[in-house]
This record gives structure tokens, C-alpha cells and sequence, in this order.
């Protein structure tokens, strides 16, 4: 059912979600991400950003319409094969949701012993994903020990030990301070020239304006621009 | 499930039991109060049903004889019985056995006797059993109509009686096992909500890094197995203990009196109530956890 030649990572195809209060936060939606793809969605809150990131990860059913996840139907799926779509993502918070009473190296290992990975790899990969985020010098410590911009790196490392096809980032940068927002760019960057798709939704003008990449525009649950090396386009 | 696996479900289970050491001592507790009274019911039921069927087999009729017939005629009364449809045996009581019998059974008080002025007021008898105890009611009525035949009496009553009072009791029982049974999980299912609750944003990383229902589901599954398991083996060693003392208190006093002997029953009854607490814990596991996995 997966395909590692399958060139769209991401296909939406008339996507709606309407949830049960009758609002509308998608409404027929077309989009397709391709692998290796950087894209920008962008949009005011409540424009559909949250719904498109949750539909993504199968935490919410579109009303209606077809949408292939890393080969996976998200739609006609059964609940039993969630835990499989989703390892083949890698997932960014806002606010980390690293676990308080692990230390770095706990946390990033923590998502390869859910899925029974042997331990001998288990440690090879938390190192090595530990230094692309640059905190191997720091796997003793626990969150609280950690700056904002060192704690969301940790939650890189997480997202990326399990070598998913594809990173999902919502507002990444959203708690941090510009320059620490850009440390985090930087591993992104590296991180997407290494192959792997990455799909950020963000309010950051600065940084969209200054990336160049592809920005999807979402307004009122469309979709009412997208442009392959785009800036942020209005202001906030 | 992979062995590394299982090591750490089994770390997570003490770090959890550790944490919540009061509740988790409170949920014990309740688990053997509650399969403490199951198990006595459980032996109070299962002790009278024995009891009834013990007596309902003894069930005999005993049939007196006039005083005046023959040995003949007492012979072909004998075979007459024994040729009756469903009799299982035929046993003759003379008067002298009888009176043996009678004295026997007074025991101490054998002086008594001493009234009757060395006469002897028992009559012969018959004293038949049947197969079926159904049979005990149209069988004495007709045995009384044989000739030589006095009166035919079955302890009809008391039968009857002990019969109600199994079923009433067995039904009360029955009920009072399902409300602990109900009041037990809903307890364990609280402790376990507390452990889950405590870690629903852990529960949450976990559903997002792909890990599937089970894999969380277990750890909380083994706690409230666990729960259940030593709460269970508390019980069924209180109730080994209860029922010892009980049957000594009561050998002591009746020696008729017929409890179910101590093995194997004490061995069932303890196998019985650490599976319950077993089944109790993991389901009360299950349902507390079943909300936090919707993510």
C-alpha cells in the first residue's frame, strides 16, 4: 500500500471538513505536495491551518473528498492502521510536548521504543539525529534544563529518529524569538535538503518572506493562493 | 510481544504502583474486602447446595410394621418392597436394632432408657431408599396400603424446606456477587484513571509517534491486573483461614453437621477468587483508559 516511488507525499483531492457545530474549516480543498517538497501553509488562526495539520495525521475524518497520506488512504482507512500512517511522519508542536520526566535522550528514544525498535539502534539513531539538531552534549538533561529554541530541537530530533518521508511542523517557531526561530529554520533546511518533505504551518512573515519556497495561502478554509517561492503576502 | 517490550511494560507498571502507592493500596483493599464477601457467599451457596443434595439423597422412607405379623408374612412384605418400580435398597430394622440404634444416639443421656422398663415401644421397619427423589411421595403412599404395613413417613418437610431456602439464598447470592463485582471494577477503574490521567499527555506523544492502542493499553492493563491479582490473593487467604476456623468451630460442636471438606474446595474457591480479581483489575483497566486513547 506504500510505495517508496510514490512522488506525491501529500494528495488532497475536494477536501471539506465540516465539524459537528456546522463549521466549515476546509472547503474543498485540491492539493498535492511533492516528495521533497519545503511548502509554507499560511493563513490568520481559524483560517483552517489546525484542521489541515490534523487531517494530515488521521486526528480528524474529512467530511468528504480523497486524501493519500504517504500512500496511505487517510480517508478509507480503518482506525487500526493510524499508528502506521503516522509513523511515517515526523511531528513539530508549538509548544515541544516533550514528556517533563525524560531526559533529551528519553524523549527522542521514547518514539523508536513505542514502535519495538531494537535497542541497539535505538542508539545509534538518538545519537545521530541528536547531533543533526546539535544537542549530543546535552542528551543528559530534562526539558526544564532547556532553553525554548533547545527543547523544540529536541522535539526535531523526535520527529526525524524514525526517518519519516515526511515532517509535519505546526507553528514551530510560534514560541520563540526570532533568532532561535532561525536555528530552527536552519535544521529544517537540512533536514529537507536530506530528501525529506516538510510541510510548516506558520504565522511568521519574516521567516516565509525570507525562505522563498512554496506558501499555500488558506483563507476562510480555501485554498486562495499558491505560489512556488512566495512571501507571506499581506500583513498580519 | 518482543521481550524488550515486555520489560518495559513491566517497568512502567512499578513506576506507576509506586507513584500512586496509596491508591493503589486503597484499590487492593477494595478488591479484598469485595471477592472477601464474594468468596463467603460463594462457600455459604455452595455449602447448602451439597447439603441439600446429601440430604435429598438420604432421603429414606421408613416403613413400620403392625406388630402382629409373622416372619412370613414380613418376608413377603420384604420381597414385595423389592419388587416395587425405582426402589434402590430395602433394609430390615428389627426392634432390637432399632432400639440399638435409638440408644446409640443418645449417648449420654442413655438413662433415659431406664423408663421404658427394659419394654421395647419400637415397631419393626422397612427402611427404603429410591432412586429418584421424586418417587419418595407416590412410593410411601402406596407402601402404606401393603398389608402388615403400620405407616410409611419420609422427612417430607424438611426437604422442601432446605430446598426454598437453597434457591433463596443462592439468588441473593447471585446478586450480591454481580453489585460487588460492578462496585469493584468501577473502583479500579478510578485508581487506573488516576495513572492515566496523570500521564494523558504521554498517552497523547505516544498516539503521535505512532504507537498503536495496544502498546499503551498494556501497561495500564498489567497495573490493574496486578491490583486485582494481589487483592485476590489476600481475600483467598483470608477466606482459607475464615473457613478453617469455621469448619473446626463447628466440628467441635456438631460432628454430624456436613461442611464440604477443606481440599479441594478451599483449593477451587482460591483459584475462583484470584481469577475474578485477575478479570476484575483488567477490565476496570480497560475501561478507565479507553477515553485517553481517542486522540
Amino acid at each position: 500500500m506504500k510505495s517508496p516511488t510514490e512522488i506525491n507525499v501529500i494528495k488532497m483531492k475536494s477536501i471539506s471538513k465540516v465539524y459537528d457545530n456546522g463549521a466549515v474549516a476546509l472547503d474543498n480543498v485540491d492539493i498535492t505536495i511533492r516528495r521533497g517538497e519545503f511548502v509554507f501553509i499560511v493563513g490568520s488562526s481559524g483560517a483552517g491551518k489546525s484542521t489541515f495539520v490534523k487531517l494530515l495525521l488521521r486526528e480528524i475524518m474529512p467530511t468528504s473528498g480523497h486524501l493519500l497520506v504517504n500512500g496511505y488512504n487517510v480517508k478509507k482507512m480503518p482506525n487500526r492502521e493510524i499508528p502506521y500512517l503516522r509513523r511515517s511522519l515526523g511531528v513539530i508542536f508549538q509548544d515541544y510536548r516533550l514528556l517533563p520526566n525524560k531526559t533529551v535522550y528519553e524523549n527522542v528514544a521514547f518514539a523508536m521504543r513505542v514502535i519495538e525498535s531494537p535497542r541497539r539502534l535505538i542508539l545509534r539513531s538518538v545519537n545521530s539525529v541528536l547531533d543533526v539538531v546539535g544537542l549530543r552534549d546535552k542528551y543528559k538533561c530534562f526539558p526544564s534544563q532547556l532553553s525554548g529554541g533547545e527543547q523544540q530541537r529536541v522535539a526535531i530530533a523526535r520527529a526525524i529518529v524514525n526517518n519519516p518521508a515526511l515532517i509535519i511542523a505546526d507553528e514551530p517557531t510560534g514560541n520563540l524569538d526570532p533568532e532561535t526561530s532561525w536555528e530552527i529554520m536552519d535544521i529544517f533546511q537540512r533536514i529537507n535538503a536530506a530528501g525529506t518533505t516538510i510541510v510548516m504551518a506558520t504565522h511568521d512573515k519574516m521567516i516565509v518572506d525570507t525562505m522563498q519556497k512554496r506558501v499555500l495561502a488558506i483563507e476562510d478554509g480555501r485554498i486562495v493562493r499558491d505560489e512556488a517561492s512566495g512571501g507571506y503576502g499581506y500583513e498580519v | 510481544m518482543k521481550f524488550r517490550t515486555t520489560e518495559y511494560f513491566i517497568k512502567e507498571v512499578a513506576t506507576s504502583l509506586k507513584r500512586n502507592n496509596w491508591m493503589s493500596l486503597a484499590s487492593i483493599g477494595t478488591v479484598t474486602i469485595s471477592l472477601f464477601i464474594l468468596g463467603l457467599f460463594l462457600m455459604v451457596v455452595v455449602n447448602l447446595d451439597r447439603m441439600a443434595s446429601t440430604l435429598e439423597s438420604q432421603v429414606q422412607i421408613s416403613v413400620y410394621l403392625k406388630d402382629d405379623i409373622t416372619k412370613e408374612q414380613t418376608e413377603a412384605l420384604r420381597q414385595k418392597l423389592n419388587s416395587l418400580q425405582g426402589i434402590d435398597t430395602v433394609n430390615y430394622i428389627s426392634k432390637e436394632d432399632a432400639m440399638k440404634r435409638f440408644s446409640e444416639r443418645l449417648g449420654d443421656q442413655k438413662y433415659l432408657l431406664s423408663a421404658l422398663d427394659e419394654t421395647n415401644p419400637l415397631p419393626n421397619a422397612f427402611e427404603i431408599t429410591v432412586k429418584d427423589p421424586q418417587l419418595v411421595k407416590t412410593a410411601s403412599k402406596e407402601v402404606e396400603n401393603f398389608p402388615g404395613v403400620d405407616t410409611a413417613v419420609y422427612a417430607q418437610d424438611i426437604v422442601e424446606h432446605l430446598f426454598d431456602l437453597t434457591r433463596l439464598i443462592r439468588l441473593i447470592g447471585l446478586a450480591i456477587i454481580i453489585f460487588l463485582a460492578g462496585a469493584t471494577i468501577f473502583i479500579i477503574s478510578n485508581t487506573i484513571r488516576l495513572t492515566v490521567f496523570a500521564r494523558r499527555k504521554e498517552i497523547a506523544i505516544m498516539k503521535y509517534v505512532g504507537a498503536t492502542d495496544w502498546f499503551i493499553r498494556w501497561p495500564f492493563l498489567l497495573e490493574g491486573v496486578v491490583l486485582g491479582f494481589l487483592g485476590g490473593n489476600i481475600a483467598a487467604i483470608l477466606l482459607r483461614l475464615a473457613y478453617m476456623a469455621l469448619t473446626q468451630k463447628i466440628y467441635d460442636m456438631m460432628t454430624f453437621f456436613p461442611l464440604i471438606p477443606l481440599y479441594p474446595f478451599l483449593t477451587y474457591i482460591t483459584i475462583i477468587i484470584i481469577l475474578s480479581g485477575i478479570v476484575i483489575g483488567a477490565l476496570g483497566s480497560v475501561i478507565s483508559i479507553k477515553r485517553f486513547l481517542e486522540v
